[in-house]
């Protein structure tokens, strides 16, 4: 097991699609902390929930993750590599597992790396303008650990749904849908089961104070449940098909 | 069970209401070099695809080594294949690229090296994938499938898209491959690139099996065709006809002769008094012996 994880963050590692990802990722969360941050009013510079989702800017890394998470597999499927890939190693069971891993912890990297720089930079732009932190160190932490987590268990999930889609465009499609369109519509419909969908589980994770959320670590145990659901129906799902 | 390498029986594979491989069975010896020869769309591509456990068949159980693929201990030190020559990320060097099999296996570092240099890719190995040329990639798979030092070595139209020096290459590749008592198979849809190399080959048509014979028998088999140049080919054609056999004209003066021996033509000439400058027995190109037994008109 610990050689297929090494294989896969070889993978992963190999090519620079995931180095740009994590480029592009960096420059966002930048520029989107600097607009941000440079463009609050003097009056609300103190505000505790302005400060906040300045700091929480590394939630887009979530998005990025996910993609890497995605790419794991059907990069595979994409470009060949899949055939022998099981020709290697033909329990194919453990080699969706080893993805799974494998995006979890560049998943992690991603997460620490995205919300480190926003909470950062965040930091400084406001020390900078004079304000004083009002963001507790509690809050601050759930903020940093929960962005982190999230980022790393929708990797997972990018990872699942890429072993049950297998279709690159497919499943970066149907993610995104997901997230930005579907998700929110349930939300908005229906908070009292939206809330439990993978999204709002991730929001909920980092602390995030919006009406209906479930409390931080309900959102752990949700997406973490989710992701490890996601993983298993991958995993059936490789095990039943033909790899053409 | 233990000296076959290969063994099928029964195998099909049907997707939705068509069938690709239809009651397919063949055993392969240890130490054997096999031709696995059909037109494209035969089904070859399908029958590797179930041995290696990449597809599941409809019915049969093949096996590699007395087992089923997924069942092997150590499949990929037992097992080498290359399926397509495009199986690769384009952005990812050669040498990142056996790395990460190396890597799932627990495969050293200096084995990745080795084989890079094996396949006459040492220079290239840590260039992208993408500015490969169709041989380097087929010679990048082949690295892959040498890894584990594999006793069995399942090839996939590895000629295509070669070159005639790379063809070379391969042949003796695969001969050295081989006399160290280890198994080949190797498919392809032109008789004559595996025609040097194998010993035995194994003939699909439609998904059934067509031949299963060692190559000698193959070729020994057919009757040539008889080819006659005469300065009188129109009265010969005739004088032939007479006589009931069936002639054609091949070139101007030049007939050629498919249902009758070359002493029986001479024959016939003398009778009529036709001048003949060559009478000559034409052994039946492989390919065409190919195209015989697969029922398919020369394109």
């Amino acid at each position: 097991m610990s050689r297929l994880l090494r294989s896969e963050i070889l993978k992963m590692r190999s090519t620079r699609t995931n180095l740009t990802l994590l480029v592009s990722m960096l420059l966002l969360v930048v520029v989107i902390v600097l607009v941000h941050g440079l463009t609050i009013h003097d009056v609300e510079l103190a505000s505790r929930s302005e400060q906040r989702s300045l700091l929480a800017v590394g939630a887009v890394g979530v998005i990025f993750a996910a993609l890497v998470g995605i790419m794991s597999v059907t990069s595979e499927y994409r470009h060949g590599t899949i055939r022998p890939t099981f020709v290697f190693s033909p329990r194919r069971e453990r080699v969706v597992c080893a993805k799974l891993f494998a995006s979890l912890l560049v998943g992690t990297a991603f997460g620490v790396l995205a919300e480190g720089v926003a909470f950062g930079l965040g930091s400084g732009v406001l020390a900078a303008r004079g304000a004083h932190l009002a963001l507790g160190t509690g809050d601050a932490l759930v903020l940093l650990f929960g962005t982190i987590g999230a980022a790393a268990l929708w990797a997972a999930v990018g990872a699942g749904v890429g072993a049950l889609v297998r279709s690159q465009v497919g499943a970066i499609l149907g993610v995104v849908v997901w997230v930005f369109v579907l998700e929110n519509i349930l939300f908005g419909l229906l908070p009292g089961a939206g809330r439990f969908a993978p999204g709002p589980a991730g929001q909920a994770m980092t602390g995030e104070e919006a009406a209906h959320l479930l409390p931080p670590l309900a959102g752990v145990a949700v997406l973490a449940a989710e992701a490890a659901a996601l993983g298993a129906l991958g995993v059936l799902a490789e095990l039943r098909r033909d790899v053409g | 069970m233990a000296d076959h390498a290969i063994s099928v029986q029964g195998l099909t594979k049907r997707f939705g209401r068509s069938t690709a491989v239809e009651d397919l069975s063949f055993t392969l010896a240890t130490g054997t070099i096999t031709g696995f020869l059909g037109p494209n769309g035969a089904g070859k591509t399908t029958t590797l695809r179930m041995l290696l456990g990449l597809a599941e068949p409809t019915a049969g159980t093949p096996l590699v080594f007395g087992r089923r693929y997924r069942d092997l201990e150590d499949p990929a030190h037992r097992v080498g294949a290359v399926l397509e020559a495009t199986d690769f990320h384009p952005g990812r060097s050669g040498r990142d690229h056996v790395r990460t099999f190396a890597a799932a296996t627990g495969i050293a570092a200096t084995r990745v090296d080795e084989v890079l240099g094996l396949v006459d890719l040492a220079g290239a190995a840590r260039r992208r994938v993408k500015t490969y040329s169709l041989g380097m990639r087929q010679r990048l798979g082949l690295a892959v499938a040498l890894l584990g030092e594999p006793e069995l070595l399942i090839l996939d139209e590895p000629a295509n898209g070669l070159d005639p020096e790379g063809v070379r290459w391969l042949r003796d590749f695969l001969r050295g491959f081989a006399a160290g008592g280890r198994t080949v198979l190797v498919s392809s849809h032109v008789l004559a690139e595996v025609a040097q190399t194998v010993d035995q080959v194994v003939i699909i048509d439609r998904g059934r099996l067509v031949t299963f014979a060692p190559l000698a028998a193959l070729t020994s088999g057919v009757t040539g065709a008889v080819r006659v140049r005469s300065p009188e080919a129109d009265r010969l054609l005739a004088a032939l006809a007479a006589a009931g056999i069936e002639a054609s004209t091949r070139l101007p003066g030049e007939l050629l002769v498919r249902d009758a021996p070359s002493a029986r033509i001479g024959e016939i000439a003398a009778a009529a008094g036709i001048v003949l400058h060559e009478l000559v027995t034409e052994a039946s190109s492989l390919e065409e012996v190919f195209l015989e037994l697969t029922g398919r008109e020369p394109s």
